[in-house]
C-alpha cells in the first residue's frame, strides 16, 4: 500500500486545491532529480510526490480518492527518463554541458578547461571521449534564411562544410551538424559543429517573426486609379491588384506570402507609399491649380 | 527521432517547441531531412515541462535554470575526471586530499 497522498504532500485533508498545488511545487523544486543530479534517492521521492499530486492535484480524482473509489496506488506514474541520466552518458555525453570556465582558479584554468572542459568524465586513461564541439558564426543572406538554401563554408582549419539552411531560419538560431566537430579520442565519436546564424538585413524586406513587411512605392496615378502592379515577394515577384483610391500608409496583406516554415506560412504586409514624379510636372501642376476637389483638410483632427 | 515524433512524445505544439529552440534550451541536430531529436532531448523537454507547467517557473526562470543545470553537469564531469585521474595516479591520494580539505574547514 502506497503512502497516503495527503501525508506525502504534507497537507491537511481539508486543504484547498491552491494549497495542494503550492505544497507540490515546493516539494518538486527540492526533489526533482534534474535539480539533484548527485542524489540517487531523489528520483524515488520525486515519483512518490508526483503520484500523490496526480491524485490530489486533480479535483475529480481527489473526490474519488476521498470517497474510496481509487486508492493511492491507482495512479501510478508512467516510467520516465530524467535528463541527468543523459547529461553525462553515452552518445549525448557533453552535448549541452559546459563547465563555465575556471578563470578564477589561476594557473589551473588552462588545465581544467582544456583537459576536462567539454569532454565529460570518463573512467580510465584510455577511455573513449567524444570530441569537442566546434562553434562557428555564419552570416546568412535574408532571402536564404527565408527560403532556405545551402552554403559552403571554408573552414579556417582547412576543409569545407556544407550547411543546409532550413527555410524560415531566424536570426540568432543555432544549427547543429552532427559529427562535424573535433574528432573523438580513443575511438570516441566526433563532436558536433554548432553554427550561430545571423541573418543579414534586406534592402526592402523587414522580417517580423514569420511575417514580412515591405514599404511599396507607387505612382500618384496608380494610387488614384488602382490597377495591377508588380510587387517583390521573398519567393519571387507577384502581381497584385491595387484598389483605386489607395492613400499613402494603406496596408495590404498577402496571406501566406511571408515566411514559410513547415506547414505554416506568415503573411506579407505591404504599406503603400505614394511617390511623385522625380521632376516637377507642369501638366500635373496645371491640373491641380484648376482642380476644385481635394479641399478637405487632412490635419483637421490635429488642432491646426 | 523526427520533429513530429518528438512533439507527439511530449504532447506539445509546434510553437512551443520553436520557442524552446529559439531560447537555445534545445539544439536538435540538423540533417537533410530536418531536425533530429535524441532520447536526451526528450528527457530535457520533459524537464522544461516540469519546470514551466508543474512547478510554475516562468520563462526567464527556466532560462536561468537550464543554463545553471548545464553548467552544473559540466562541473560534475570535470570533478569526475579529476577524481578519476587522481585515483589512477595514487589510490590513497584521494583519501589524503579529502582529509586535508576537512582539516582546513
Amino acid at each position: 500500500m502506497a503512502k497516503d497522498p495527503y501525508t506525502l504532500l504534507g497537507v491537511a485533508k481539508t486543504a484547498s486545491q491552491k494549497e495542494i498545488q503550492s505544497a507540490y511545487r515546493k516539494l518538486a523544486k527540492t526533489l526533482h532529480p534534474d535539480l539533484n543530479p548527485g542524489d540517487r534517492t531523489a528520483e524515488e521521492k520525486f515519483k512518490a510526490v508526483s503520484a500523490a499530486y496526480a491524485i490530489l492535484g486533480d479535483e475529480d480524482k481527489r473526490k474519488r480518492f476521498d470517497a474510496g473509489e481509487i486508492d493511492a496506488e491507482g495512479v501510478e506514474q508512467p516510467k520516465r527518463d530524467f535528463y541527468r541520466d543523459y547529461a553525462h552518458a553515452g552518445a549525448d555525453q557533453g552535448r549541452y554541458t559546459y563547465s563555465g570556465g575556471f578563470s578564477d582558479f589561476g594557473d589551473a584554468e588552462d588545465l581544467l578547461s582544456g583537459i576536462f572542459g567539454r569532454r565529460g568524465g570518463g573512467g580510465r586513461a584510455n577511455a573513449a571521449f567524444r570530441g569537442q564541439d566546434r562553434h562557428y558564426a555564419l552570416p546568412v543572406d535574408f532571402l536564404d534564411a527565408v527560403n532556405g538554401g545551402s552554403v559552403t563554408v571554408n573552414l579556417p582549419e582547412g576543409g569545407a562544410l556544407d550547411i543546409r539552411i532550413p527555410a524560415g531560419t531566424r536570426d540568432g538560431q543555432t544549427l547543429r551538424l552532427k559529427g562535424k566537430g573535433e574528432p573523438g579520442f580513443n575511438g570516441g565519436p566526433p563532436g558536433d559543429a554548432l553554427i550561430d546564424i545571423t541573418v543579414k538585413p534586406h534592402p526592402f524586406f523587414v522580417r517580423d517573426e514569420d511575417d514580412i513587411r515591405l514599404d511599396l512605392p507607387v505612382t500618384l496615378k496608380e494610387a488614384v486609379l488602382g490597377g495591377k502592379i508588380r510587387v517583390p515577394a521573398p519567393s519571387g515577384p507577384l502581381s497584385v491588384t491595387l484598389p483605386a483610391h489607395s492613400s499613402s500608409g494603406k496596408m495590404l496583406r498577402l496571406k501566406g506570402k511571408g515566411v514559410k516554415r513547415g506547414t505554416k506560412a506568415g503573411d506579407l504586409y505591404i504599406t503603400i507609399r505614394i511617390v511623385l514624379p522625380e521632376k516637377p510636372d507642369a501638366a500635373l501642376e496645371a491640373f491641380l491649380k484648376d482642380w476644385a476637389g481635394g479641399t478637405e483638410d487632412p490635419r483637421r483632427t490635429m488642432g491646426v | 527521432m523526427k520533429e513530429s515524433d518528438f512533439r507527439k512524445n511530449l504532447s506539445i505544439e509546434v510553437t512551443l517547441l520553436e520557442s524552446w529552440v529559439a531560447h537555445g534550451w534545445l539544439v536538435p541536430a540538423t540533417t537533410a531531412e530536418g531536425a533530429d531529436f535524441t532520447a536526451a532531448d526528450v528527457a530535457r523537454g520533459r524537464l522544461i515541462l516540469d519546470l514551466s507547467r508543474d512547478m510554475g517557473v516562468n520563462e526567464a526562470g527556466v532560462d536561468v535554470a537550464i543554463r545553471l543545470i548545464d553548467q552544473m553537469h559540466g562541473l560534475r564531469q570535470t570533478l569526475h575526471g579529476l577524481l578519476g585521474a587522481l585515483d589512477r595516479h595514487d589510490r590513497s591520494l584521494r583519501q589524503r586530499l579529502i582529509a586535508e580539505i576537512v582539516d582546513l574547514e
